[in-house]
């Protein structure tokens, strides 16, 4: 079934050429059927529109660029995708100061062409990050590999301007590095995935690009790669990310592995620490790229989900990486899928699993992986995922804690439910 | 005095010797750090347990009173005062470190453990914790996760709220929630970031899971002598324009120099110095020297008549003296000292300092300052003696001007001390009341009955109104307020 167009009050307060429908609105959605897409130009737009989907009942579900629909939320009929890409414009920005106020829609390469003629950047290697926005970005709150080493966006958003899912104006935090002035807010709209209001305007941290960026490169079997990331995750060695990502089809033996473990910082300390790993590691890289190269090879990383219908994301402590690649091993194995480890952080993600492969099926072995992963204080959670296995498997298990909580702040921000957006 | 059966409940749960009513006793627990407050607490409890505190707890809000959680008191916005002769709940014997889990780099350790003894206990295992407030050799972790403390390394490693990656809490209602844990990456809303800097309003953290750091290979610090207190500044903002990030960077200014250099606490700095700049970079040793050198250079090109480079430990520890001992130092001049604590943008720096020194002229008062500068986290020191009426009050107007030309720079009220009891009136600077209603409704989440810690950090004028089923009928009258853009 489609979604229907939303209803026609919600449509009218935009002029027609920043409202989509029908095939255009799931064009711009990547195939998805979303019935309707409102791209508001500021933050009174996105207020006036929240506010009267509050009166009207109409259902909402908050984007950037859309990048992550798949990630818990849906339309539903008469309700429609609020964009935020058209507040895409940089409020302030004092290199100095190593800090950027922007529209939530800024796009993530439009930031790195801004920032990086001073030297800096905001080093954020969540996955898809390169085809997001800040705003996108700060709401799913996703840690990358070197979230390790830089803190992830939730340590370097500063201050947030949000629309409450009731249609209040929140401007929380500030732009200033630290500051404890009442209750950390950002912090929890930061990762909130849309479910408590709309970004409209993100303040970050920045730091300055560090003078050499070199990437040594590990190949060979799962067995051997998992020997070189125990080596790196006991190292004292400053190493900023290490990822490992295993390919092929069939059983393990059948699979190669890459794992790419990336050194910031001078050159010479740079130098010197790529060194003492390979000593470490005592066994000789296949490669080791530099600057330039290194960063094509992080930004494909970064998009390493592609447009996977179905992604699963597994965490445990980074010494059970072993095990939870196991399990990832026994998931994908069966279903032709592929795994990206973040070594450093524990985080397993699966991809390729494909709804051809059964949706019971595909949910029974989420269940048990879940089930073996809590076990241990681990969680595993659908990133991506179609309607039908998320209702069947579930976006997350019993993970994180507080859960009254956390619904008791839903009702807070979000009385009547208008924002779709789930999060895990 | 708290009713007897309410004593009688507390020593059956957590013993004799956990309980205090004793009024000469309690005297100790009147204020926090920030002396100018003082409020006898009804009693204090001293739990050893999860299971003690929410029997504490529970016990305590079935005869209606407050409840103030305590660490050690080293607090500085007199968050921990107990009002309205509170129950006050204090970590001091739950001071054990649980788990040093040197594998995966994190501990789970009680909120009494004295923030410098979980360094020195994961120092064995090549690890040491980050946040590093100057009062790290006496505050608790549990009174940090509530403040959300920061500390002069922070400048490279970010504050606590980084490094907490899962806590246990006892709720207002007795209650025990489980929120994050075994690392960074746990699902749903960052309950564990919303609970950290509730300043003891969300419930008591009874268990808190920490990320560790490995210990840096090397260290090089540096001093710089300033003869003007702007240079200091211009050579901290060149050091970081040109891309280096040290791991501290921390300026005091002329009067504190000498405070320091008049005092037992003496480190060497020139007193005819207008500004001394402390820099320290960690990291692999390859670099190190170069990094230092490059810092070297900013402070000569800036001004600085000497720059100054420790060689072993020992000489490290004498450069970092003086900025370690300035509040110590402080006492001799004035018996009471206020501290501020306003964070602005870097670039700002020079101006709001300027600006601090003409408030502290015009109000004839002694402002010290010492600050991370690198952060831009000022902490100017207003001397004065609290039994001269007419000096008080010149200090109460010079502080809040004060905050306001931070807050007109861009800046906030607080860095890193919190709002307590102390700046919840200064609140409207930054906030509207559609921020301050917000606060109010998450605290409310976590406690509905208003138990916890009431009257701080919020101004009781700003909340908004509930009707009888729970439901916020709307704020109060709006502040007015001057809302600071993110």
């Amino acid at each position: 079934m489609s979604a229907a167009t939303a209803s026609a009050g919600i449509v009218e307060l935009l002029p027609p050429d920043r409202v989509l429908t029908g095939e255009a609105a799931s064009e711009w959605a990547g195939g998805r059927d979303v019935g309707t897409v409102l791209f508001p130009a500021d933050t009174n737009e996105v207020q006036a529109l929240v506010r009267l989907a509050n009166e009207t009942g109409t259902p909402l579900l908050p984007a950037g660029n859309g990048s992550w629909l798949g990630a818990g939320g849906w339309t539903r009929d008469g309700g429609a995708v609020v964009s935020t890409s058209r507040l895409d414009s940089v409020v302030h920005y004092e290199p100095a100061d190593l800090t950027l106020t922007a529209g939530a829609g800024l796009g993530w390469r439009k930031l790195g062409a801004v920032v990086e003629p001073n030297g800096q950047w905001l080093p954020v290697d969540t996955p898809g990050v390169g085809a997001g926005t800040l705003g996108g970005v700060a709401a799913c709150g996703v840690p990358g590999p070197l979230s390790g080493r830089y803190g992830a966006i939730r340590d370097n958003v500063l201050g947030l301007e949000v629309v409450t899912g009731d249609g209040r104006l929140l401007r929380i935090g500030g732009r200033v590095v630290k500051n404890v002035a009442g209750y950390d807010l950002v912090r929890l709209f930061t990762g909130s995935r849309g479910s408590l209001g709309v970004i409209t305007r993100v303040s970050v941290r920045l730091f300055p690009r560090p003078g050499a960026d070199v990437t040594v490169v590990f190949g060979g079997g799962v067995g051997e790669a998992l020997e070189v990331a125990r080596v790196v995750r006991v190292t004292s060695l400053p190493v900023a990310a290490a990822e490992m990502v295993v390919r092929g089809t069939g059983d393990e033996t059948g699979r190669d592995a890459e794992l790419a473990v990336r050194v910031l910082g001078g050159r010479a300390e740079v130098d010197d620490v790529r060194a003492r790993l390979v000593a470490e590691v005592g066994t000789g890289p296949e490669g080791t790229m530099r600057g330039g190269e290194g960063e094509a090879f992080h930004r494909e990383r970064t998009a390493w989900e592609g447009r996977s219908p179905i992604v699963v994301r597994m965490t445990a402590l980074p010494d059970r990486l072993a095990a939870t690649m196991g399990w990832a091993g026994g998931g994908a194995g069966r279903t032709r899928g592929e795994i990206a480890a973040d070594v450093l952080g524990g985080v397993v993600r699966v991809k390729g699993l494909s709804v051809d492969d059964g949706i019971a099926g595909i949910a029974a072995t989420l269940t048990r992986a879940r089930s073996e992963l809590e076990a241990m204080g681990g969680t595993l959670t659908l990133s991506r995922a179609p309607r039908e296995v998320a209702e069947v498997a579930g976006w997350t298990g019993g993970g994180g804690g507080g859960g009254a909580l956390a619904r008791k702040l839903k009702s807070l921000f979000d009385p009547r439910s208008v924002l779709l957006s789930k999060c895990p | 005095m708290i009713p007897a059966t309410l004593t009688k409940s507390l020593v059956e749960i957590c013993g004799r010797g956990g309980v205090i009513v004793d009024e000469e006793r309690l005297l100790v627990y009147e204020s926090d750090a920030l002396t100018a407050y003082r409020h006898r607490p009804g009693a204090v409890v001293l739990p050893r347990t999860t299971a003690e505190v929410q029997g504490a707890v529970t016990a305590i809000a079935r005869h209606g009173l407050p409840i103030v959680p305590r660490g050690a008191g080293t607090g500085l916005s007199g968050g921990a005062v107990a009002l309205d002769r509170a129950v006050v709940i204090g970590t001091a014997r739950m001071n054990r470190i649980l788990e040093i889990d040197a594998a995966n780099h994190r501990a789970v350790l009680q909120p009494g453990v004295i923030n410098a003894e979980l360094s020195a206990a994961a120092r064995p295992h090549g690890l040491y914790y980050a946040p590093d407030p100057s009062s790290q050799t006496a505050c608790t972790i549990g009174g940090n996760v509530a403040e959300n403390s920061g500390g002069p390394h922070c400048l490279k490693y970010g504050v606590t709220s980084r490094y907490v990656t899962g806590l246990t809490v006892v709720l207002p209602d007795g209650s025990v929630a489980k929120l994050g844990g075994q690392g960074r990456d746990a699902p749903g809303y960052d309950l564990v970031g919303l609970f950290v800097g509730s300043e003891g309003c969300f419930g008591i953290a009874t268990e808190i899971e920490v990320g560790l750091l490995p210990l840096p290979e090397g260290v090089r610090t540096l001093l710089g002598i300033f003869d003007r207190i702007e240079d200091a500044g211009r050579a901290v903002s060149d050091i970081v324009s040109a891309g280096l990030l040290p791991a501290a960077m921390e300026i005091i200014d002329g009067p504190t120099i000498r405070a320091v250099e008049d005092s037992v606490f003496a480190a060497g700095y020139p007193t005819d110095a207008e500004a001394a700049l402390v820099i320290e970079f960690d990291g692999v040793e390859a670099g190190l020297d170069e990094e230092a050198a490059r810092a070297a250079g900013f402070c000569r090109r800036a001004g600085a008549r000497e720059v100054r480079s420790a060689r072993d430990e020992h000489e490290r520890m004498a450069l970092w003296k003086g900025r370690k001992k300035a509040f110590g130092a402080m006492g001799r001049i004035a018996p009471d000292l206020l501290v501020q604590d306003a964070t602005v943008p870097r670039t700002t720096l020079p101006s709001i300092l300027k600006g601090i020194s003409e408030i502290g002229k015009r109000y004839d008062l002694v402002v010290a300052n010492v600050f991370h500068a690198g952060d831009g986290n000022l902490h100017p020191n207003i001397l004065f003696d609290r039994r001269d009426e007419d000096e008080l009050e010149r200090v109460e107007r010079a502080s809040k001007e004060i905050m306001q030309l931070c807050v007109d720079a861009g800046g906030t009220i607080t860095g890193e001390h919190g709002v307590g009891l102390d700046k919840k009136h200064h609140m409207p600077l930054i906030y509207g009341s559609a921020e301050l209603g917000a606060m109010w409704g998450v605290r409310r989440v976590f406690d509905p009955a208003g138990v916890m810690n009431p009257g701080k950090v919020l101004p009781e004028e700003t909340a908004p109104e509930w009707t009888a089923n729970g439901e916020e009928q709307g704020a109060a009258e709006p502040v007015a307020a001057a809302v600071a853009a993110p």
